[in-house]
């Protein structure tokens, strides 16, 4: 049986977001089942209008460009692409915590790029962090 | 097996990862190993330092043999069995 991962996406930054896009990559190789819970600042970087341009970074924010600048030169793919690159080759749910996506006007799914599945609430996250093998809060 | 050895080998799948970074080379190895036959060989060239490790650890988990690797030219050059 596959093992699981259950992710507590908070962060909506960029640097955060390329972090959990790795993680996912390594989750996929490995064939598990994962859960991607999408939660407050994280909901600001799924919505579509949103999820392209925002290039806000969590950390070492004087180095920004140059961050920036090296995930180019390493052509690392964006975090749009790893999270949609680890949706097909593995089981991979993102659900879109409801309060979150109202924080943001996001009121239903459409409001959100299409990789997130479905929005939820917080219950669906616990039972989930429950039945994990790994656990994780970025 | 030795470089020498490794070298002798007649790749049924050849993954050229190199200039991407992780977890790329390992994704294109999962990617590609449905290419090789059973018993077969895939040769892995990676320039990530990562997938030196990554590659033999995933091979194992999955059953399958790690063969070797070696550095030269800048990259490294892995090889596994299914």
């Amino acid at each position: 049986m596959a093992k699981k991962m259950t992710l507590a996406l908070f962060s909506g930054s960029v640097d955060k977001l390329t972090a959990a896009g790795v993680i996912l990559g390594g989750a996929a190789a490995e064939d598990m089942d994962v859960e991607i819970f999408v939660l407050l600042q994280a909901a600001f970087a799924f919505k579509k209008e949103n999820a392209m341009t925002n290039d806000r970074v969590a950390e070492i924010t004087d180095k920004k460009d140059e961050f920036l600048a090296s995930l180019k030169r390493l052509e690392a793919p964006h975090w749009t692409e790893a999270f949609r690159k680890a949706k097909e080759m593995t089981n991979v749910k993102i659900h879109i915590c409801g309060f979150a996506g109202k924080v943001w006007g996001g009121e239903k799914l459409d409001d959100f790029i299409d990789l997130a599945d479905d929005i939820v609430g917080i219950g669906e996250y616990v039972d989930a962090a429950e039945n994990s093998d790994i656990n994780l809060f970025i | 097996m030795t470089k020498e050895e490794l070298k002798q080998l007649k790749p049924d799948k050849v993954v050229d990862a190199r200039g991407t970074a992780c977890p790329g080379p390992l994704l294109a190895v999962k990617q590609a190993i449905a290419d090789v036959p059973e018993g077969g060989i895939m040769e892995i060239l990676s320039s990530d330092e990562g997938t030196k490790r990554d590659v033999p650890r995933w091979a194992r988990k999955k059953g399958y043999e790690y063969l070797g690797d070696f550095e030269e030219s800048g990259y490294f050059t892995i090889y596994l069995k299914k």
